[in-house]
């Protein structure tokens, strides 16, 4: 599978995530590993998080197969490598419904496995700030009135003026 | 009765005078020879006994007034030295008083003329230094209305150019914390929407 075709859940937000899910790929391989060493009969998968749930719906692979792991595994670390990492700021800290509409929308109309880091900057007070790796894009509420100071200055200076 | 005994008693006294006129005129003319001058026999009489008038009783004696008349001069004399003295002394005294007193209203005059002086020169000196004090405090004052006024109006014009930027900054401190994120998530959307080629193009080139 393609990391181009490839598809993230909305719960999998940024690089973090994507780390997240491989060290608990990881640790369920492990796991498997050594209950086949073992030779136990039946194999209870562990809990899994919901991000993994989410993941492994998403992209249909069976973690008890091991060639299902491995593939998964190589899946993360290629988007981890490939994937496009965009970093946002808003003034506070946002909710995680809040990120997932905003994750939502950057894999549907930039990229599908866009990874978002989300930052905190209050100084913008409202709106936000992208940066990719070769940009940034002040949408902040500062930057719009920045935008609009000479009609500031135009507009105290003629209640200034009797 | 009276008249008569008048007469009588005049006619003796007349007698009486002629009586006595006639005796003198006879006494004078009854003398024998030439008569010796009385005042030649004192001389001679004198002559002899020259010696013996002025023996040492006599010179002692008069030694003795001498001496008294000597003493009572120098007694006299030494009065009135005493009394001139006095005399000298009380003046010397009034004039060595009226001289002092002249001396020293002289002396208070200057005196006094010199702390007039130098009491005017102060007064002067004040004065300058008053006038100097008010025409620099007359200075001072009109730069610090100078400086005053260049800084007023240099904070006028600085607040008029950073008074869109206070008024951002008050606007941005006072909602900043107001607004909801979610209730900016159609604001950012926009936005979103609004630099989404451009963000595609930025990441399609970037990776």
């Amino acid at each position: 599978m393609e990391p181009k075709h490839a598809t993230l859940p909305e719960l999998v937000v940024g690089p973090t995530d994507i780390a997240r899910l491989r060290r608990e790929l990881e640790a369920l391989d492990n796991y498997l590993r050594q209950a086949a060493l073992q030779k136990q009969t039946e194999i209870k998968l562990p809990k899994t998080s919901r991000m993994m749930d989410e993941f492994v719906a998403l992209t249909k692979l069976d973690l008890l197969q091991a060639g299902d792991r491995e593939q998964a595994v190589e899946l993360l670390q290629r988007i981890l490598k490939e994937a496009p990492v965009v970093h946002i700021s808003f003034a506070t800290d946002p909710s995680s419904a809040f990120v997932t509409k905003i994750v939502s929308w950057f894999r549907q109309n930039i990229h599908p496995l866009v990874l978002v880091q989300v930052g905190l900057q209050p100084s913008i007070a409202a709106g936000c700030v992208v940066r990719t790796a070769n940009h940034q894009y002040d949408l902040s509420l500062r930057k719009h009135f920045a935008a609009q100071r000479p009609l500031l200055i135009t507009k105290l200076q003629s209640m200034q003026t009797p | 009765m009276t008249i008569w005994w008048l007469l009588v008693i005049l006619g003796f006294l007349g007698a009486c005078g002629i009586g006595f006129v006639w005796l003198i005129v006879h006494v004078g003319r009854g003398g024998s020879g030439p008569a010796k001058n009385p005042a030649d026999s004192y001389i001679e009489g004198a002559e002899r006994d020259v010696e013996h008038i002025f023996n040492e009783d006599f010179r002692e004696e008069l030694r003795n007034r001498g001496r008294l008349h000597f003493e009572k001069i120098i007694g006299e004399n030494a009065m009135f030295l005493q009394q001139d003295l006095r005399l000298t002394t009380s003046q010397l005294n009034e004039y060595m008083k009226a001289e002092i007193t002249k001396k020293l209203k002289e002396e208070f005059a200057k005196y006094e003329e010199s702390i007039m002086d130098a009491k005017q020169l102060a007064i002067d000196s004040i004065q300058k230094t008053n006038a100097a004090i008010d025409e620099e405090r007359q200075a001072l004052g009109a730069q610090l209305q100078q400086q005053a006024a260049d800084e007023k109006a240099r904070y006028v014009k600085l607040f008029e150019e950073n008074m869109a930027d206070v008024v951002n900054h008050y606007v941005l401190a006072a909602i900043g914390n107001q607004i909801d994120l979610s209730d900016q998530l159609e604001y950012i959307l926009g936005e979103l929407e609004t630099n989404k080629q451009a963000i595609l193009e930025d990441i399609n080139s970037g990776a």
